[in-house]
């Protein structure tokens, strides 16, 4: 299998050379960074395209900025891997972390970026959900500057999101935790590696001073809507809450209710809804301990 | 002469011993590891030949279609585009039986299935040809598409073949014993449908052919992924018409077979064909999703089982109705479908048996040869059997079988005869290691262990087209420049072969392993064997080896003797050393020196050997198949964890004992068993072949078809229990197909053993699980 | 389009090659340089057949753009033996373990091994499986590469071996 169609290719170095050719280039370009996504849609002939700009080789993009207090700031061209293994990132943002740990397999997860699992925007992409669990935002950059979009407005669903002609997604910015909070990562697939979520989940949650009543928290499920789906009902179940077993299971099927699968050659729409309900029981429970001890 | 010195001591039954093994036994490395781990042995698609182009397949994007037209103008037109050949090319059929063959290289005025092949083209480069693809335009006319057997059994107003009503392909019938008087007074009848699901062999290696057609000699030369060159070589010469002579084929080395690579491909063919059309070699590689489409995978089977027991739970008669789906084509679906027939004969005495099969046509992919053929299916179903009776008649699945298990010198009702058996032992030590007593039955919800067993053929009794000729040769040279050589044909495909035959061969000839040089693979240069299948390469190749190495022995011995001065009938030799069986330390030759002698004095070496089963003759229809000189068998005790708010199912252990008879190669052994575990473990939780209502193949790439991962194997425990096959060469049996047998009912049985829910459908996905978990909780509400 | 002159460091050797943007690195790498230990499974990224290594961490080259190489060190199979043409450690404990069957997936399970020994030198037996968890292969079950590769691991910790 090859790529027959033939386009130029551009590397630029620095920030400024990688956005001036997405201002000039526009549309007619594709933003190559791992490829793991890209490379494999060119050579299946899914999509087709005049130009390359491969900007895995931008500094500027790359890197991560953990600071104690200090949130954090991951650049788009960060690979996989390195959210993976960062010891930073993983002990404050660890479903994050585990998130990125889950993609494919090792050698997928050294080519793929972060940036590049948002901008695929498939329904089924694995970081958007704990991204938009921690209140992420994506950080687009282009020749006029830079604008700022909470991740879940960033995608629109099945492979869309809100880039405009010009525009690369440059950095992802976390708000630091708050104290006496917890964020947790699951998912479910057929095998223990090289999978595409079925489902998969990411909570945020926040407690207040006593440690046991829940000041706020964020669910986010992904694989059962075309983009990253926040529930709205479990803040309204449960904040102001302290978490029993009653209050788990009622979040588990207001989840289920949410939830909006489809059925494709991966799972059913009702396995997906009946997960839904498993992973929003244990994920809360987890992550509820979790916050109650930090 | 009537001492074997090559019997095993530790077999305490034979007290006629000299010395133990010395070759065979060892877990000998590979001599072609070494070139794999650095990159440098060469499969087919690493090759390139002078002037050599590339060919690619056209494929129907339509599961059932006629075709009205095909334009290939615009392909011939792109620069670069040598030629293209279409089915007008390739009328000829060919099959690999050939009584009822109906395959061609390209469809012949329609396809049968998604991914059928229509057209190919060669192009000077493998880019060229693949643009060169997408210009070909095909006028396809689409015909109502069969995707269900049961459905195509009923319909014959969609014949997918003309000559073949109702779609059934073939129909069997058999009966031995009496079945209904079984059955009538039986103490105990368990009923049960299954189904066994449509997968694929998933070797790495996509297959590859290079086709070189001299139009000066009118000779072809072609190098493919192939396990039966033989067949092959057959094949092609029917298609291109050709005289046998003229065709040449040698095989690189192949990454991994199965089953799948033991048809002659298409790429085969098309490549040919191309070949002799535009005057250059042409090398075809397969995709993955040509991989798909060409398919040759395990039938998938309907199965209704009826099991009869007496009442202290002996099997008095099985009733087994196999509806079998082939795809859209014939390929080894006869011979699969008696396998299935032939398969409940054995491990267990069973002398009631009522057989009914039919393999029906479908708009799939071909179904074929896949490791453990016609045995895995009903495997499935009887080793579940068990263990539902063993429940109602309040023994332990371990007991029941015990109680059922063939032994050695055993007569099945078909007249298959099994010379030799461990198989109780197998299941002793399996139970034993796996502590499978004390824990089935006692585990937590959720958790449990279950058991199975299994056995195989150690070859066929019959080529499958009728010829008397030997089924494998075997010729040793030996001489001064080189030591030993052997020519023999068999193909390595990754199991190991070459090096047991080395072994084999070394063990008689009393040289090192390690220094026998294997000609084996070319259909000219090596001597005829029939091809890697049916688990059959060991033994047969082991029985020419030692009578051609016996001969080579008899023209050394009385030289060696006479230099040593002692009688031809008291020299043994090892480690390459001839030395008189009484005075061993004083009377003793180098092995070098003999040869030495013997050139210089009576000239060249060679000898030749051949092999050829007993001609077990089949009582009834079909009954020729399932005969094999011996049976290799296995125990398999799975155990698992379910988690019961997801159904997912994670195979935590493996425990397993064999009956290899004496493991030539104990690390190849070994090696065998846990591939087979990988491929049972995957048929049995995560792999399908989806095809949509329509016929199109919903994920034709390994993607979406998921074999099992590092993270997804057990623990393995794998035990090759002691056994010597007296029958054998050297006591060795199979050891490749035996071992995948057991391992998906271990695992079905296991999860009845965690959960109280038996199921009877592969793949058992999560979603399964969940389902009937919830159906059961439903159903406990209820009551 | 345009043939252009690349230079592409691999296996410490640097080589001046026609391609165009287009190409992948696998192709490059087999019928270009002539090095056809790195295999082609798929041609989808789903086999691992095809891994190399980028700059000692691994790639499949089957999605890899050649031209994206540049000023990389590329490390493939016929690059891990010692410069006297020894096997490498891995290389050697994988013939000695029965690791190697068929061989196709060999040279991609190596390079996956290599990369987390040349970070990892004592991996934890999940931290191998995890590592090895992207190359498929369908005639060992694993098993014994898993324990050839545990075994090279003490082999290398022994001998002060990168």
């Amino acid at each position: 299998m090859y790529i027959l169609n033939n386009f130029e290719y551009f590397a630029p170095e620095t920030r400024s050379e990688a956005l001036e050719l997405a201002k000039k280039l526009g549309s007619k370009a594709k933003i190559l960074a791992g490829g793991t996504d890209l490379i494999i849609q060119l050579k299946e002939k899914m999509i087709t395209t005049e130009n390359i700009i491969n900007i895995s080789g931008v500094d500027e993009f790359k890197g991560i900025s953990c600071e104690p207090g200090k949130g954090a700031v991951i650049g788009a061209c960060t690979k996989i891997a390195d959210i993976e293994y960062s010891e930073a990132l993983r002990k404050k943002y660890p479903a994050l972390s585990f998130a990125a740990g889950e993609i494919g397999g090792p050698q997928v997860r050294s080519m793929a970026t972060l940036g590049g699992n948002s901008c695929h925007s498939s329904p089924a992409a694995e970081t958007p959900s704990p991204l938009s669990a921690l209140g992420a935002i994506v950080v687009i950059s282009s020749k006029s500057g830079d604008r700022e979009v909470p991740i879940e407005e960033f995608i629109l669903g099945n492979r869309k999101n809100v880039l405009a002609e010009g525009e690369i997604v440059t950095k992802f910015v976390l708000p630091e935790p708050a104290p006496k909070s917890a964020n947790r990562y699951a998912y479910i697939g057929l095998r223990n590696a090289m999978e595409i979520d079925a489902v998969n989940m990411a909570v945020n949650l926040v407690l207040e001073n006593d440690g046991e009543t829940i000041k706020a928290i964020k669910l986010v499920m992904g694989s059962v809507f075309p983009r990253p789906l926040i529930s709205e009902k479990i803040p309204a179940l449960l904040i102001g809450k302290k978490l029993n077993d009653e209050l788990v299971e009622q979040a588990a099927e207001v989840a289920q209710s949410e939830a909006k699968p489809i059925t494709d050659v991966r799972a059913s729409a009702e396995y997906r809804r009946d997960v839904v309900a498993t992973l929003t029981r244990r994920l809360l429970k987890e992550a509820y301990a979790a916050a109650k001890e930090a | 002469m009537t001492k074997k010195y090559e019997v095993s001591n530790k077999y305490g039954n034979y007290t006629d011993y000299k010395r133990e093994f010395t070759e065979v036994g060892r877990s000998i490395p590979r001599p072609d590891g070494p070139a794999k781990v650095s990159g440098a042995t060469v499969y087919t698609d690493d090759m390139t030949v002078p002037k050599m182009v590339y060919g690619r397949i056209l494929r129907s994007p339509h599961a059932h279609a006629l075709i009205k037209n095909i334009d290939y103008s615009k392909a011939l037109a792109l620069p670069g585009v040598l030629g293209v050949i279409t089915g007008a090319d390739c009328p000829i059929v060919y099959g690999i039986v050939p009584h009822n063959s109906n395959e061609h290289a390209l469809a012949q005025e329609k396809v049968r299935s998604w991914g059928e092949g229509v057209a190919a083209v060669a192009a000077i480069d493998d880019e060229t040809a693949e643009k060169a693809l997408e210009l070909i335009s095909v006028e396809y006319e689409l015909l109502p598409v069969l995707t269900d057997p049961r459905e195509a059994v009923l319909r014959d107003d969609v014949r997918i073949h003309e000559d073949r009503p109702f779609n059934i392909a073939h129909e069997g019938k058999q009966r031995y014993g009496e079945p209904e008087k079984a059955f009538a007074e039986a103490a105990y009848v368990l009923e049960k449908d299954f189904y066994s699901s449509y997968v694929n062999h998933g070797f790495i290696e996509p297959q590859s052919a290079i086709a070189d057609f001299d139009p000066n000699k009118g000779t072809l030369r072609l190098w493919a992924t192939c396990q039966v060159p033989h067949y092959t070589h057959q094949q092609l010469a029917k298609v291109l018409d050709m005289p046998l002579n003229k065709i040449r084929i040698t095989v690189p080395s192949i990454g991994g077979g199965f089953g799948g690579k033991g048809v002659a491909s298409q790429a085969d063919f098309c490549a040919a064909l191309l070949s002799r059309k535009i005057g250059k070699p042409v090398k075809i590689t397969y995709e993955r999703s040509d991989i798909f489409a060409t398919n040759n995978g395990r039938h998938p089977c309907y199965m209704k089982f009826k099991m009869a027991f007496d009442k202290d739970g002996l099997i008095t008669g099985v009733d087994f109705d196999n509806l079998m789906e082939g795809g859209a084509y014939a390929g080894w679906g006869i011979v699969v479908l008696f396998y299935t027939a032939s398969m409940v004969h054995i491990p267990y005495k069973v002398k009631n048996v009522l057989f009914r099969g039919r393999r029906v046509f479908t708009n799939k992919p071909v179904c074929g040869a896949h490791r453990g053929l016609g045995g895995v299916q009903p495997r499935f179903a009887m080793e579940q059997m068990l263990d539902e009776a063993a429940e109602h008649f309040g023994l332990n699945p371990f007991e029941i079988r015990m109680r059922n298990a063939a032994e050695s010198g055993h007569t099945c009702a078909s007249a298959m005869y099994v010379p030799h058996t461990e198989y109780k032992k197998c299941l002793e030590v399996a139970v034993k290691n796996s502590d499978f007593l004390a824990k089935q039955g006692k585990l937590p919800f959720g958790k449990g262990i279950g058991m199975s067993g299994g056995y195989y053929i150690s070859g066929t009794s019959y080529t499958l087209y009728l010829s008397y000729k030997p089924h494998t040769v075997a010729t040793i040279k030996v001489d001064e420049e080189n030591g030993v050589t052997l020519f023999c044909g068999s193909t390595d495909i990754g199991q190991g072969s070459n090096m047991v035959m080395a072994q084999m061969a070394a063990e008689t000839l009393g040289v090192k392993s390690e220094n026998v040089h294997i000609y084996s693979m070319d259909t000219s240069v090596s001597t005829f064997d029939l091809g890697t299948f049916a688990s059959r390469v060991t033994f047969a190749t082991g029985k020419a080896i030692k009578q051609a190495a016996e001969k080579i022995n008899q023209e050394l011995f009385p030289v060696a003797a006479a230099m040593m001065e002692c009688r031809g009938d008291e020299v043994a030799v090892k480690d390459y050393r001839f030395y008189s069986i009484y005075e061993p330390k004083k009377k003793n030759v180098s092995w070098d020196e003999v040869v030495t002698r013997y050139i210089e004095s009576n000239g060249p070496l060679t000898a030749t050997g051949q092999f050829t089963p007993p001609r077990r003759k089949g009582l009834q229809q079909g009954g020729n198949i399932g005969h094999s000189p011996t049976f290799g068998f296995s125990c398999q005790i799975a155990e698992v964890d379910v988690d019961v708010e997801t159904g997912r199912i994670q195979v935590t252990k493996i425990t397993e004992a064999g009956d290899c008879g004496q493991p030539i190669n104990p690390m190849s052994v070994e090696g065998q068993v846990h591939g087979s575990i990988q491929m049972g473990l995957g048929q049995a939780l995560y792999e399908e072949m989806k095809i949509g209502p329509d016929g199109k193949f919903l994920n034709p790439s390994l993607h979406d078809y998921k074999m099992p991962t590092t993270l997804d194997m057990p623990d393995v425990h794998a035990t090759i229990v002691e056994a010597y096959d007296p029958s054998a060469p050297y006591g060795g049996k199979e050891s490749g197909e035996g071992p995948i047998q057991p391992t998906i009912p271990a695992i079905f049985n296991a999860v009845y053993d965690a959960i109280g829910i038996r199921f009877t459908e592969m793949p058992l996905t999560p979603e399964k699980v969940l389902s009937a978990l919830k159906a059961k909780k439903a159903a406990e509400m209820k009551a | 389009m345009k043939t252009q002159l690349i230079e592409l460091n691999i296996n410490d050797q640097i080589y001046e090659i026609p391609i165009t943007p287009v190409d992948l690195l696998v192709d490059v790498l087999r019928k270009k340089v002539g090095f056809t230990g790195t295999k082609k499974g798929c041609g989808q990224g789903d086999c691992g057949a095809c891994t190399v290594l980028i700059d000692g961490k691994t790639a499949l080259a089957c999605i890899t753009l050649a031209i994206a190489c540049q000023g990389k060190k590329i490390t493939t199979i016929e690059g891990v033996a010692n410069k006297d043409g020894s096997l490498h450690p891995i290389q050697q404990s994988f013939v000695e373990h029965g690791a190697v069957q068929c061989g196709f997936c060999s040279p991609g399970m190596i390079l996956s091994s290599k990369a987390l020994l040349d970070s990892n030198p004592s991996p934890s037996e999940l931290e191998v499986k995890r590592a090895l968890s992207g190359n498929m292969c369908r005639c060992t079950g694993y098993i014994l590469i898993l324990e050839a590769v545990h075994a090279a691991a003490e082999k290398m910790a022994q001998a002060g071996v990168k």
